[in-house]
C-alpha cells in the first residue's frame, strides 16, 4: 500500500554518505495475533480467510517451516500444514501499531518511508537524538518496539535502500544486519537473482534464459545491454549490481494509482454479471477521488483467471476521468472489447493511474488566511 | 422474532438505512443492519461507528424479537422482491440464520448476534430545535459545496453550525470552508437554540441528511450536545458524532471594505465562465476577468491548445482591475446565488472576494483570487 501524503517531498541531501535503516516487523500479522491470544504462541498460525477463496495475508514463523508464505491461497497452505489454524484479520489493530511504530521511528528522524503497515526506510544520514552509529539507532528502535508493542523487529543497516532492505532479511527474525560501503559490492556479488528487490519471478527467469545467475553477472553486462534488455529498470539492475543506489528516502510517497479489486466466490463468466461486478470496483475508487481531489487521466481493468492468468487494459484520456459515469464507461469498454474472454474470471480490478492533483493550480491559488 | 412487513416500506427504508454500512468493513458487524421487531413495529438500525441511523416502520409483528443481517445483502433482496409483496422475515434464537419469504422466495442470511451491535450511546442531549425541512436543506445546499477534503485539518471537514448575529437579530449559523473558499448561511435562530455549542458536522451526516430530506414542508428535529448531534426526519433518526475540533476564526477572513463592486447577470455569467474554461487544462484551471467601466472580459490561456475570450455588459464604476479565479470555484459559487443577479465585491488580484446574491438572502461566499 502507498500512504496518501501531500504533494511536498521531504527529500534527504544526498551529497555525502547516508545511513538508512530499513526496519521490518517480524511476521507482522501474524505475529500480533499470538501476541493477543497465549493459544496460538507457538503454533502455525495463517492470518486471512480459511474459506475456498482466501489467501494467507501472514504466516507465523511456525507455519512457515511448512511452507506457508503469505500471498498463498488457503487451501493450499492447509494442504502444505494441516495444523495450520486460521485467523481473522484485525487491521484496526494493525493499524495502531503501526503508527505506534511511526511514532517510535518519528523520534529518531522525520525522513521515514513506509512501505507498509510494517516496514519502513528511515535516513537517520542526520538524526534527531545525535546517535553516532546507525546500528545503535536500530538497536534503540528495535528496543522501543519490543517494549511498547511485545513485537519483534528485524533492521537492516546500509549506505542505500537497496542493501538496507537487503540487510534486513539477513539476520530475522529479530536481529540487525549492516552493510557497509566497503562490504556493499560484495555482498551483492553472490547474491542470486531472484533475491534482488526489484525482481519478480518473471524478471529472474529472463535473467537465467541470458546466462545471468548472480549480481556478479549482472555486474559484467555493460548498461547498453542491460537496458536493451531490459528498459528503464536495465539502467537501475547496472547499479545495484555495484552497490549503488541513489533512490531518496522519500517522507511522502506520493500515490500513483487508485484502484479496487474483488476476488469473486463464484467465477464469472457472464458478460453482465462482471458489469455488475464492476459497479462496487467504480464506487471505491470514485469515492476515493472525491475525497481526495485526486483525478487520473488512464482507466485499467484487470482481470484474474480461474487459472490465475492475469490480463489487463488500459486506456488513457486526453484529459482526467472528471466524473464517476465516465470511468464507469470506460471500464465496461474496456471489458467489451476484451470479450469473449477465454476462461471464466476470478477477479476483477479496476483502477486509475497518472493521477494529477490540483497540480498547477495549487501553486497560484491564493489561500484564505484561515 | 418473525413479522411481516409491505415490501415497498421495507425497501425505502432498507434504502436510508443500508447507506450508511460501508461497502468494505474489516469489522464484521458494522457491515449488518440491526432488525428490531416489538410492538407492531419494525426497527432497522445501521452505523459506521460514526454515525447511525435508525429508522422505524409499521409491521405486523408475530414474535418480537431481534437479529443483524449482511445489510446490502438484505438490501438486495428486498430490492429484487415483487412489487406489492408481503415480506416475511423469521429468526429462529437457535439457528444463526434469519429467513426472508416472500410469495415463492425464500432466502436464509447468516445473522450475527445482535448484542454485538454498536450502539453510538448517544447519552444527554442539551439543545433541541425544530427546523422546516426546507430550511435544514437550504443550510447544506448553499455550504456543502466549500466543505474541505483535506484531511490534515479535519476541523474544516464539516459544517460549522452555530449561533451567531445579534441579541435582538439572532441567527443559526453555517460556515463551511476549504482554504480557498467560504460560505456562510444565516437562518433566524430557532427557539431552543439559544446557547447552543458551536458545533462541526461532518462531511458524511451533512449528505446523509440532504438525501433523508424528501418532503420539504416536514419538519426536523434537531438535537445536540459537545459531542453528537441528532436529526429527526419523522420515522428517520440520525445520530451523529461531530468533528472535535475548534473551527478557525473564519469572521476575519470576510472581507468588509472591499469598494470595487460588479453587478452581474448571474445567467450570463455562469454561461461565460463555462464557455471560456472550456479550453483550460485540468492542471490550470484559471480565468482572468479584466474590469473597466461598464465591461467584463473573461480569458483563459492554456499553453497546450489555446486561447478564449468573452465580454460581458456589466455593472462597474470603479478602477480597472484584472484579476484570476480557479474557473470551477467561480461555477461553483454562482450556482449557489438563488436570484438572477450576483453582487462581487472586490478589492484586490490578492485579496479575498465577497460574492453575494443582490438581494442578500442571508448568505454570503468568499472566494480568493489565482495568481494570473
Amino acid at each position: 500500500m502507498e500512504t496518501d501524503g501531500p504533494v511536498t517531498d521531504d527529500v534527504a541531501p544526498e551529497t555525502r554518505q547516508r545511513k538508512i535503516i530499513h526496519i521490518d516487523m517480524d511476521a507482522f500479522y501474524a505475529s500480533v495475533e499470538q501476541r493477543d491470544n497465549p493459544e496460538l504462541r507457538g503454533k502455525p498460525v495463517a492470518v486471512g480467510g480459511s474459506r475456498e477463496r482466501g489467501v494467507v495475508a501472514a504466516a507465523s514463523y511456525e507455519a512457515r517451516k511448512f511452507g506457508v508464505r503469505s500471498a498463498m491461497p488457503s487451501v493450499t497452505a492447509k494442504r502444505q500444514c494441516p495444523d495450520l489454524i486460521f485467523v481473522k484479520p484485525r487491521f484496526e489493530v494493525y493499524k495502531t501499531i503501526s503508527q505506534q511504530i511511526r511514532e517510535i521511528f518519528a523520534e529518531h528522524t522525520p525522513i521515514v518511508e513506509p512501505l507498509s503497515l510494517d516496514e519502513a526506510y528511515l535516513d537517520v544520514t542526520e538524526n534527531l537524538q545525535g546517535i553516532r552509529l546507525a546500528r545503535d539507532i536500530a538497536l534503540t528502535i528495535r528496543a522501543k518496539i519490543k517494549d511498547e508493542t511485545g513485537l519483534n523487529a528485524s533492521a537492516g543497516i546500509s549506505y542505500n535502500k537497496f542493501l538496507a532492505k537487503l540487510a534486513s532479511d539477513h539476520r530475522k527474525p529479530n536481529g540487525q544486519y549492516v552493510i557497509s560501503p566497503e562490504m556493499g559490492p560484495a555482498f551483492v556479488e553472490t547474491l542470486p537473482v531472484a533475491k534482488f528487490h526489484g525482481i519478480g519471478p518473471a524478471t529472474a527467469a529472463k535473467f537465467n534464459t541470458l546466462g545471468i545467475q548472480t549480481g556478479l553477472d549482472i555486474r559484467n553486462q555493460s548498461l547498453t545491454f542491460l537496458a536493451a534488455h531490459f528498459g528503464k529498470a536495465g539502467t537501475y539492475y547496472y547499479w545495484i549490481s555495484r552497490g549503488i543506489d541513489e533512490r531518496p528516502v522519500r517522507a511522502n510517497r506520493i500515490r500513483k494509482s487508485i484502484g479496487a479489486e474483488n476476488t469473486f466466490f463464484d467465477d464469472l463468466t457472464e458478460f453482465n454479471a462482471m458489469v455488475a461486478a464492476l459497479q462496487p470496483l467504480v464506487d471505491k475508487v470514485w469515492q476515493h477521488c472525491a475525497n481526495t481531489g485526486n483525478r487520473g487521466r488512464t482507466v485499467t481493468l484487470k482481470v484474474k483467471f480461474a487459472d490465475f492468468g492475469i490480463m489487463s487494459r488500459s486506456q488513457s484520456m486526453p484529459t482526467a476521468v472528471s466524473n464517476r459515469g465516465e470511468l464507469e464507461r470506460v471500464a465496461i469498454s474496456l471489458l467489451e472489447r476484451s470479450m469473449p474472454l477465454p476462461k471464466a474470471v476470478r477477479l476483477l480490478g479496476v483502477s486509475l493511474s497518472t493521477l494529477q492533483t490540483n497540480g498547477d493550480d495549487a501553486q497560484s491559488q491564493f489561500q484564505l488566511p484561515i | 422474532m418473525k413479522v411481516t412487513v409491505e415490501r415497498a416500506q421495507l425497501l425505502k427504508s432498507l434504502s436510508h438505512v443500508h447507506r450508511v454500512v460501508e461497502r468494505r468493513n474489516t469489522i464484521p458487524i458494522l457491515g449488518n443492519v440491526l432488525i428490531r421487531a416489538e410492538n407492531a413495529r419494525l426497527s432497522l438500525k445501521a452505523t459506521d461507528l460514526d454515525l447511525e441511523v435508525t429508522e422505524t416502520l409499521a409491521a405486523e409483528v408475530g414474535t418480537a424479537g431481534s437479529t443483524t443481517v449482511p445489510a446490502h445483502m438484505f438490501y438486495d433482496i428486498v430490492r429484487k422482491l415483487p412489487d406489492g409483496s408481503q415480506i416475511v422475515l423469521e429468526a429462529d434464537g437457535d439457528r444463526s440464520v434469519m429467513a426472508i419469504r416472500a410469495g415463492r422466495s425464500r432466502f436464509t442470511l447468516q445473522t450475527l448476534p445482535e448484542n454485538d451491535f454498536p450502539d453510538l450511546a448517544a447519552g444527554e442531549m442539551t439543545h433541541s430545535f425544530a427546523l422546516p425541512a426546507s430550511d435544514v436543506k437550504r443550510l447544506i445546499d448553499r455550504t456543502q459545496f466549500a466543505i474541505s477534503t483535506e484531511e490534515t485539518r479535519y476541523y474544516l471537514n464539516g459544517i460549522y453550525l452555530h449561533a451567531a448575529g445579534t441579541a435582538t437579530a439572532a441567527t443559526l449559523r453555517a460556515v463551511a470552508t476549504d482554504g480557498h473558499r467560504l460560505a456562510q448561511i444565516d437562518l433566524k435562530l430557532p427557539k431552543g437554540a439559544d446557547g447552543m455549542p458551536g458545533v462541526i458536522v461532518p462531511r458524511k451526516t451533512v449528505g446523509e441528511v440532504q438525501r433523508l430530506i424528501e418532503d420539504l414542508e416536514a419538519e426536523i428535529t434537531i438535537e445536540l450536545s459537545q459531542g453528537k448531534i441528532r436529526f429527526t426526519l419523522g420515522n428517520v433518526v440520525l445520530t451523529s458524532k461531530l468533528i472535535d475540533g475548534t473551527f478557525p476564526d473564519y469572521g476575519r477572513v470576510i472581507p468588509q471594505n472591499n469598494d470595487k463592486e460588479l453587478v452581474i447577470d448571474k445567467k450570463d455569467f455562469e454561461n461565460a465562465v463555462d464557455r471560456v474554461s472550456t479550453i483550460s487544462s485540468e492542471r490550470g484551471r484559471a480565468v482572468k476577468l479584466a474590469l473597466s467601466a461598464g465591461k467584463l472580459v473573461l480569458s483563459v490561456t492554456n499553453p497546450d491548445s489555446g486561447s478564449a475570450t468573452e465580454e460581458l455588459e456589466v455593472e462597474y464604476a470603479s478602477d480597472a482591475l484584472d484579476i484570476g479565479f480557479n474557473s470551477r470555484y467561480l461555477l461553483d459559487i454562482a450556482a449557489q446565488i438563488e436570484g438572477e443577479v450576483a453582487v462581487l465585491r472586490l478589492a484586490d488580484p490578492g485579496s479575498p472576494t465577497l460574492v453575494q446574491d443582490k438581494d442578500a438572502k442571508g448568505a454570503l461566499y468568499v472566494l480568493m483570487p489565482m495568481r494570473v
